[in-house]
């Protein structure tokens, strides 16, 4: 494998000094990101001598590196349309699985696959004729119209030799590859033709025979028939008498689209041919004459007799390579060649006209011409792991690749290019749902990854990113309803949970208790739920009973939910029945409401729903109604039950236990200890006694 | 692909008054930790690569010497880092609820019961729980176990004589128990996979050791020793797991030398093998003598997320990239020229 070097831009050390960086005690320490192959970069001191460097400019700065190029302008456009192909191509095999497991065989099925392959196809044409306009664009392309070109033509190569039209499996591929040749590797050129065109004696230009001849080769009668019009005015007579028969012999070569039956193409073949050795004959007569026009013009007969050495030897002074000769075969020497003995023929091609192992596009092509599924596969990641990727999706379900699980990696050979895929997708961490889109199509190994890929999408977007209709609480809200949709389809349950418990841990920290309740509870984690209430109860010790009111009144709605759960802890169900009771309370507190905000204090503490932690504070609570004017709002029952708490937290705090009941008092007495929260007590003790003195006296 | 990437991104200038020791991204890789020499610890905001220009980053100071690593907490546990010291200290750090943008970092805890230098900190798998890993200069290991109210006990036992350099968790599930079929989750049950509390420690008796947590005796058990390097050992990493079939270590040594290390069950034994820089390192240095050998001390190894990239810092002032290959052989696949 060949190594790729990575620079970074502006250099943290400038060529050729970093063993000057080692020598004055320094290194570069690199730290991969957890969320994305990209690596933090930056100068560290070999120990604690190591001091700053002059070697360098900015010692205390840290790069982020990546690894892959972020793919960027007219790439990413491609990476998001090709993605919307794959994924219809996946769902189509998952319906395949669901049905009988021969259904892929079926003609049905293959239909699919063929126009599924084939729109790709007509895609990447599309991006690069878009590559190719010569139009100013935003951002200069990431790739160039070169990469565009090789993509479209080994797909398309692809497409042509193993995923034929349904039914035409077994017909001959000739035709086709010849087409195939003339779309992507033009020749002879259209100049070409028009410059010897406009000439009134063409035959005498150097390029005319081979012109002819390449037009012959690649089936362009028309271009070969003009310039063999044209021959008509040769001086030579003997050549004009040969060419008129050549004329109808060119006009009337029998090509298989023209017939619907295969057995009556092949039989106009034949009698065409015995046609063609008939001008042979004629031909030879004129051996002796040593006319400059014969050996040309023998050649052309040979290549239309089907002679394979004269079709090899004329296209390699023509300067065409083996694509060129393996199509003319299939059009001149084995006219019936079918796909399956395509790679015989190639294999004796290649032995004399070898492929450039310098250019990636003729190795990818030279392998798909052998039906070699893993040198295709090789040579493509190499190219671009797009193409490596989309190929072996395709290549699995044709039975082209060994779809066994790889006993070391755990993968299946077209897991490992669409994960190799995938890996490149991550360079961009924007690209997240595209990403997982393709590992959830790797067995067990690509859930794992798209499950860590899922949970690290971030949940809190930038403020410059942000809609500014939206609350960072909504925005979050969107994004976990898109990951708990994904979850829900991939069947990732523990993925929706453990994003569900961090989105609570953050709307905590934004003081967004109600959506923290309901995502806690979404993910059962209890746990998490108890620390939300915590921190709404907090409220009320940090920010007092107003602020708490306003934050507890979020948190009712979830009350109801988790009640009817019968999954929740009743601990937890406990604590928050006891957060949402208090802060109604307060809630008639504040709103004036004295009667019954009274009746609700006690309840809360008769019946025991308040934590003990909290009696104190409710009782500091009660002196307020204990010394409401107007009307006595506790029956003296009532006032005896406040009284019996005060006695339990008095006994219990002068036995040791005050921590079991003095603790949230403390807290709110900033600076004070068990002793000053007796001390408020004490008033609270007041408090009852006077109000039992009010009792006695009457009605108040 | 071309085969030469340039990594284009503005540097994020930290302003640390002296060198920087350790840098760490976020779970999100949205934030950057630095620690340094002049005894802080910073934090930055990355968007796309680059420091965030509205929010200069926060200084973080409480130690009063160097500042060797620092690590981020899982996100589930709120905004939390920790940083070790020179200074024999171990500081965990919380970001407080934010009004806007003024969040403001703030010491929460206070490890104070190591006596020397604490090299390296460690975050458990965020399934164990808060719990973090210390290894300190004083050949002591301690293990942290966070409560809800953010107080905790900690372990501490004697790890490698002389000193403790590196600590590194694994997996909190092990290799190839996904391999296994497994029934497929049902939302509302949590597919019960058994976790483990389970960490490597490097150190300056040349040795890399195995740790494990024995729920009946409630302690920390040495389970297994690697034996290997013929020097102090920098750094260990334990991989991810993430679609491995295996267990893998990767440890750099001051030997020149990086080890990997596999486990391919539960039962079978730690083997390893060196990564041989000649392979990759054309450079005509590097052809005569031992072959496994790097060119200088080897100070950091790093997996990547999916635990299939391994990033090697060495003395040469060169970082490479090793990705094991389908013959299960280590190949450099990248070097990244500073």
């Amino acid at each position: 494998m060949d190594t790729k070097h990575i620079e970074l831009v502006p250099p943290l050390v400038e060529a050729g000094k970093s063993s000057d960086l080692a020598q004055s005690g320094h290194i570069v320490s690199a730290s991969f990101s957890p969320s994305n192959n990209s690596l933090a970069l930056h100068l560290a001191p070999l120990n604690l001598t190591g001091s700053k460097t002059s070697t360098v400019e900015q010692p205390e700065a840290v790069y982020l590196a990546g690894c892959d190029d972020v793919p960027s302008s007219e790439r990413r456009l491609f990476i998001a349309d090709t993605v919307v192909i794959f994924s219809m191509f996946k769902s189509m095999l998952k319906d395949a699985h669901l049905r009988d497991p021969t259904w892929l065989q079926t003609r049905q099925a293959l239909e699919i696959i063929r126009k599924l392959s084939v729109d790709y196809v007509n895609f990447i044409k599309e991006c690069w004729i878009h590559a190719s306009q010569p139009i100013s664009r935003p951002e200069p392309l990431q790739l160039s119209v070169e990469h565009y070109r090789n993509l479209y033509s080994t797909f398309s190569l692809f497409v042509v030799l193993f995923v034929p039209e349904p039914g035409y499996e077994d017909a001959p591929v000739g035709e086709e590859l010849m087409e195939w040749l003339n779309i992507h590797f033009i020749e002879p050129s259209t100049e070409e033709g028009d410059q010897l065109s406009s000439l009134d004696h063409p035959w005498e230009d150097e390029n005319f025979w081979s012109y002819l001849t390449r037009s012959t080769i690649r089936g362009f009668s028309k271009a070969s028939l003009f310039f063999l019009n044209t021959l008509l005015q040769h001086p030579s007579e003997d050549l004009q008498e040969l060419v008129k028969i050549l004329i109808p012999l060119v006009e009337s070569h029998p090509r298989l689209p023209q017939f619907t039956a295969e057995r009556d193409f092949a039989y106009a073949s034949r009698k065409w041919k015995d046609k063609v050795k008939a001008l042979r004959v004629e031909m030879d007569r004129f051996l002796d004459e040593s006319y400059d026009w014969w050996d040309p013009l023998s050649d052309l007969i040979g290549i239309l007799e089907g002679r394979g050495d004269v079709i090899e030897r004329v296209c390699e002074e023509l300067g065409a390579d083996w694509k060129e000769v393996c199509a003319a075969r299939g059009i001149f020497v084995d006219t019936r060649l079918r796909r399956q003995d395509l790679p015989d023929v190639v294999a004796d091609v290649l032995e004399i006209m070898p492929p450039d192992p310098t250019n990636l596009e003729d190795m990818m092509l030279s392998s798909l011409f052998s039906g070699h599924a893993d040198q295709v596969l090789k040579h493509a990641s190499d190219f671009d792991l797009w193409l490596s990727a989309h190929l072996a999706d395709i290549m699995e379900p044709l039975g082209l690749l060994d779809a066994e699980l790889d006993f070391e990696s755990g993968v299946t050979k077209r897991d490992e290019y669409v994960l190799a895929y995938a890996e490149y997708l991550r360079s961009d961490s924007t690209l997240w749902r595209i990403t997982i889109a393709y590992l959830y199509s790797c067995g067990r190994v690509g859930e794992e990854q798209a499950d860590e890929v899922l949970m690290r999408v971030p949940l809190s977007l930038n403020a410059a990113t942000l809609d500014e209709s939206l609350t960072p609480g909504d925005t979050m809200a969107e994004v976990v309803k898109d990951i708990s949709s994904i979850c829900l389809e991939h069947s990732r349950e523990s993925v929706r949970r453990a994003v569900c418990k961090i989105a609570s841990t953050m709307l905590v920290r934004s003081r967004d208790y109600g959506m923290a309740v309901s995502y806690s509870t979404s993910a059962e984690d209890w746990t998490g739920l108890g620390r939300v209430i915590d921190a709404v109860l907090d409220e009320y010790i940090q920010n007092g009973p107003v602020v708490f009111a306003g934050y507890a009144s979020k948190i009712a709605p979830s009350m109801d939910e988790i009640q009817s759960s019968s999954r929740t802890h009743q601990i937890f169900a406990h604590r928050l029945m006891f957060t949402v009771r208090y802060s109604q309370m307060h809630k008639m507190r504040l709103d004036r409401d004295y009667p019954n905000a009274a009746l609700d204090l006690l309840a809360l503490l008769r019946d025991e729903i308040a934590p003990r932690s909290w009696w104190p504070i409710l009782l500091c609570d009660a002196v307020e109604f204990l010394q409401y004017g107007p009307k006595l709002l506790f029956s003296s029952s009532d006032a005896i039950e406040l009284l019996r708490k005060l006695e339990e937290i008095s006994i219990r705090s002068s036995q040791g236990s005050g921590d079991d009941y003095l603790t949230v008092l403390i807290r709110t007495i900033k600076g004070g200890g068990e002793k000053e929260a007796l001390e408020r007590l004490k008033q609270v003790r007041l408090a009852i006694a006077r109000y039992f003195a009010r009792c006695t006296v009457g009605n108040g | 692909m071309p085969s030469a990437t340039v990594s284009d991104s503005v540097p994020i200038e930290t302003a640390h008054e002296d060198m920087i020791h350790d840098a760490q991204l976020d779970y999100y890789g949205k934030r950057l930790a630095t620690c340094s020499s002049d005894r802080t610890v910073k934090v930055f905001d990355v968007v796309d690569g680059d420091a965030s220009k509205t929010s200069g980053g926060h200084t973080l100071k409480g130690h009063t010497g160097p500042v060797w690593q620092v690590a981020w907490a899982h996100p589930k546990f709120g905004h939390i880092l920790a940083s070790c010291s020179y200074d024999g200290k171990v500081l965990i750090w919380k970001e407080q609820q934010s009004q806007a943008s003024a969040g403001g970092w703030s010491k929460v805890g206070e490890h104070t019961l190591h006596t020397a230098s604490v090299n390296s900190v460690s975050w458990a798998p965020h399934e164990l729980g808060a719990m973090l890993a210390c290894a300190s200069s004083d050949g002591k290991i301690s293990v942290l176990t966070f409560k809800d109210d953010g107080s905790w006990v900690a372990d501490i036992f004697n790890g490698h004589a002389i000193g403790c350099n590196a600590v590194s968790w694994a997996p909190a599930v092990i290799p190839g128990s996904l391999i296994t079929p497994q029934q497929q989750s049902i939302p509302g049950q949590q597919s019960q996979t058994q976790s483990v509390k389970r960490f490597a420690s490097a150190g300056c008796d040349n040795l890399v050791k195995i740790w494990g947590y024995r729920e009946d005796s409630q302690s920390w058990v040495e389970e297994d020793t690697l034996e290997g390097h013929a020097d102090w050992v920098r750094d260990v990493a334990w991989a991810p797991n993430i679609g491995l079939p295996k267990s893998y270590i990767a440890t750099a040594s001051q030997d020149k030398t990086v080890l990997i290390w596999t486990k391919d069950t539960a039962t079978s034994p730690w083997v390893k093998t060196a990564l041989d820089p000649s392979s990759a390192l054309a450079s005509p240095s590097s052809s005569s003598g031992a072959s496994s050998k790097f060119p200088d001390v080897v100070w950091r190894v790093s997996w990547s997320l999916a635990g299939n990239l391994l990033a090697v810092s060495c003395g040469d002032g060169k970082v490479t990239l090793w990705k094991e290959n389908l013959k299960g052989i280590w190949e450099c696949v990248s070097d990244m020229n500073s």
